[in-house]
């Protein structure tokens, strides 16, 4: 089987993911007996006026018809209109997703670097004081849920310590970059605005560290063991009797091959990035998709939830299709 | 070259790190007011459509209206504005204002009479969820070209169904669907039949204290100073939201200096905060109160001796001091504190003995099972357990059921509930506006979700609506309250209180939160 046949075969069943995530948000959506409407118009507001508004907002016509309509929009982006901010919901996807994705980017950068550094050092100096460390903090990043670990540093590094800001993309003194990509470290950079760049990345650290603590953990982990098992391979032990340096025979012999399952978690826990965004957004006030999402369930706002977890399993189907094409670029085996 | 490449990363990520840090510090300017709030909830500033309670607020300041309300000591009143005065006619239904000259809009535009009629004529076309107040007294969509009319540049005239008293009008006129709007302002904004609301959705068009500068959503609202407005322009000259859902962490924004005043901190932590010597913590009465309500079409409910019994059972001061740390006022009439029409009296306390003997007396000895339903919010499940305690002393079995507010009103509105805890926001200063709700059932409110539909009360309700003498309605509320307390299907718990810790440096945050929920006054703030 050829490459293109393995990518048509991904990109069918990420058609039908997607489908699947469609039927069971608007299922879940509308299963809950709470009133969107209702929610719009507030405790006080008469019957008429709900049921008014509930007929021009399509709500009393028959399920069935609601989700076909739904379904025939969001194959083309079109998640209607949302309750809350009037605008399409791809527009505030648009304007919303830059952050998050940003945030994302930064946390996946932190969590590449530090997880394999910690995963080698600690299959080099294995049993050692840095790999209990390692394995402490690693243990600590999965179990401990990130809201909490997001409170505690924020009372550490900005109350306590007075080091990071505590919330928020930039200061509101400073003036946002010229929108380019709607990341404000990209678009800094490209317009050569070092104010806003020096205040984008100090806002950046903290919540995309908290964001990414899980994954560094679980990249920390999966290095660790995949670096332990080749470096009992044969081959290390020929090199090492060559008489190669150490540190040769780690990073050129033994490193490059231990990646490849470094490579698979990383899209796997990508995903999971997205997805705990909601949660690290509303600790940090981070105006991004995921506090988009949780701003519109608290107002039962259905065409934003629901447009907003569609786009967020789309990029996680096409950041596992991309670690699915490295792969199987990168080892011919499992184009097969 | 893999070393060199490595060590050139190092030194790299080293050197951002120490070129970020030492930045953080940020000081709020003594001409800035930073107020840190949850903007979750914020869905527009569009005069015409906005309804909660903060960003109503916020809409308040973009835009002047013809009468605002003004505190005086504690009580609210409404008083002219854009209006020089008014004049009200011989059968009380029609209206004469006149307005002042020379005024101007917040971009320099003239303003007048005009742009009074049209502003209102628009929020009646817009489906405004704070319309039905003006509907309640006979300005609809259908006849408003015939009720609002424009006498010359500076009178109009506003003609309503019945002569309602006229406190119960000009608190109807202060809500924000009366806010005066630049019509030429607008007018280029306008696409197809949406009177602009899309552009006034983030755009301020108005005569207000303050402008709109800018709103980033779920980021922040900025607010620059009017230089025309009407009264001066305002001390603080420049106001923003910061949107801060946690409320941990507006919480430690104030306490570190990086925000003046924190929207949604309460309970413990409020507590907390009060040690805190750069700070202080305003309480101000609020304008909603808290019940226990039960529905008087539901099995042994419908005995107004149990329904008494059961307003027997409540410990009131134990809510208030112990649950709510005295963050509320003991009010259990429906009138709040500081209305036309309050009712001082508190007649129900904890008294098991009597509540059983009432409960004998209808038939239920030994007591009955109640389903007792609220919302996530708190501090209602704290209410809820308190209250099933009490209950259960004198035999009732209450199964607390929680769920989300909007799933919750649902079910009241189609009176699917037993017994349930909830709140009601007033929507202008008058013993009117809670008379309807609480005793009219006529008036499709909370008395007709309670199915306590009694024609005495009701009745009495729109009398008291029309009596031109304050003293005599007065005495109206009075009777109503007293049949109401013996009578109706609510356990009034309490009056809400509002609270904010605020920064020292900040003055004037007393005077200006008189009346929130109702008024926020942002130009008495300054530094």
């Amino acid at each position: 089987m050829n490459i293109w046949k393995y990518l048509i075969k991904r990109i069918l069943l990420i058609a039908l993911v997607l489908f699947g995530v469609a039927c069971i948000v608007f299922y879940i959506a509308h299963v809950i007996p709470a009133d969107p409407v209702g929610a719009i118009l507030g405790g006080n507001a008469p019957p008429e006026k709900i049921d008014k508004l509930r007929a021009q907002l399509g709500y009393d016509r028959p399920l069935i018809e609601q989700f076909f309509s739904f379904l025939k929009g969001a194959v083309v982006g079109d998640f209607g209109i949302s309750i809350k901010t009037n605008n399409p919901v791809m527009k505030d996807i648009g304007l919303y997703f830059p952050a998050t994705i940003e945030l994302a980017l930064v946390a996946i950068v932190i969590s590449i670097v530090l997880g394999v550094l910690l995963g080698i050092l600690s299959a080099v100096y294995r049993n050692r004081l840095i790999d209990n460390v390692s394995r402490v903090f690693s243990i600590l990043g999965v179990s401990m849920p990130v809201f909490w670990i997001g409170l505690i540093l924020i009372l550490i590094f900005y109350y306590k310590l007075d080091w990071l800001p505590g919330g928020g993309r930039l200061d509101f003194f400073v003036d946002p970059p010229r929108r380019i990509t709607g990341m404000y470290l990209f678009d800094s950079l490209f317009t050569g605005n070092w104010e806003a760049f020096r205040d984008a990345l100090i806002h950046i650290l903290m919540p995309a560290f908290v964001l990414g603590y899980n994954s560094t953990a679980s990249i920390a982990r999966i290095t660790r063991s995949s670096m332990l098992e080749v470096l009992g391979q044969e081959y290390i032990r020929t090199a090492k009797a060559k008489g190669l340096k150490k540190r040769l025979v780690i990073y050129r012999h033994a490193l490059r091959n231990a990646l490849i399952p470094t490579i698979t978690i990383i899209g796997l826990v990508f995903g999971g990035l997205l997805e705990g965004a909601v949660l690290t957004e509303t600790v940090f006030s981070w105006p991004g998709l995921g506090r988009y999402i949780t701003a519109g369930l608290l107002s039962l706002d259905y065409p934003a939830v629901m447009g907003g977890t569609i786009y967020i399993a789309f990029i996680y189907s096409l950041a596992n299709l991309t670690v699915d094409i490295l792969y199987a670029l990168l080892d011919p085996r499992m184009r097969t | 070259m893999n070393r060199r490449f490595t060590k050139f990363f190092a030194i790299l990520c080293l050197g951002l790190l120490l070129f970020s840090f030492g930045f953080a510090k940020t000081n709020v300017p003594n001409d800035t007011v930073v107020i840190a709030a949850d903007t979750g909830i914020f869905i527009t500033m569009d005069p015409g459509m906005v309804y909660e309670v903060l960003p109503g607020k916020i809409v308040d300041a973009l835009y002047a209206k013809i009468v605002e309300l003004e505190a005086h000591g504690d009580t609210l009143v409404p008083v002219p504005r854009l209006a020089e005065k008014w004049e009200i006619s011989e059968d009380a239904m029609t209206y004469t204002f006149t307005m002042r000259k020379g005024l101007k809009f917040a971009n320099g535009d003239p303003l007048n009479a005009n742009d009074a009629v049209w502003s209102i004529k628009r929020s009646m076309k817009l489906t405004s969820s704070s319309k039905w107040l003006i509907e309640s007294v006979g300005i609809t969509e259908d006849n408003v070209d015939q009720t609002v009319k424009l006498i010359d540049d500076y009178t109009f005239t506003m003609k309503f169904d019945k002569p309602y008293a006229s406190n119960i009008i000009l608190g109807i006129l202060t809500n924000q669907f009366a806010s005066v709007v630049n019509r030429k302002q607008v007018e280029p904004h306008m696409s197809g039949d949406d009177l602009g609301q899309k552009w006034l959705d983030d755009n301020s068009a108005g005569a207000g204290a303050y402008v709109l500068q800018k709103w980033e959503r779920n980021n922040q609202i900025v607010l620059v100073a009017n230089p025309y407005y009407v009264e001066g322009q305002p001390k603080i000259r420049r106001i923003v939201v910061r949107d801060v859902p946690e409320a941990a962490n507006q919480r430690l924004m104030v306490e570190k200096g990086d925000a003046d005043v924190a929207w949604n901190v309460t309970g413990t932590m409020l507590k907390e905060m009060a040690a805190n010597k750069e700070l202080r913590i305003v309480r101000v009465p609020g304008h909603g109160n808290e019940y226990l309500a039960m529905n008087a079409s539901w099995g042994p409910l419908k005995d107004p001796k149990v329904r008494l019994a059961v307003k027997y059972s409540i410990n009131y001061d134990e809510i208030i001091d112990i649950l709510l740390d005295g963050n509320a006022l003991k009010v259990q009439g429906f009138v709040s504190k500081g209305y036309f029409g309050y009712v001082a009296d508190n007649p129900f306390y904890q008294d098991i003995p009597k509540a059983k003997k009432l409960l004998a007396e209808a038939g239920y000895p030994n007591g009955f099972e109640v389903e007792l339903m609220t919302s996530t919010a708190n501090p209602r499940p704290a209410q809820a357990e308190k209250i099933q305690a009490d209950l259960a002393k004198v035999g009732i079995k209450a199964n607390i059921v929680i769920v989300q507010a909007s799933q919750m009103y649902t079910k009241y509105r189609e009176r699917g509930q037993q017994m349930v805890i909830a709140g009601w926001g007033n929507d202008y200063p008058d013993a009117d506006n809670l008379a309807h709700a609480h005793a009219n059932y006529k008036a499709n409110q909370l008395a007709w979700r309670n199915a306590w539909e009694d024609e005495f009360a009701a009745n009495l309700t729109i009398e008291a609506q029309f009596e031109k003498d304050p003293v005599r309605r007065e005495l109206m509320y009075k009777i109503l309250t007293d049949y109401w307390f013996l009578n109706g299907p609510f356990a009034m718990l309490y009056q809400t209180v509002e609270t904010w810790p605020v920064r020292n440096e900040l003055k004037g945050f007393e005077q200006a939160a008189i009346g929130y929920g109702m008024l926020f006054d942002f130009t008495k703030l300054y530094k």
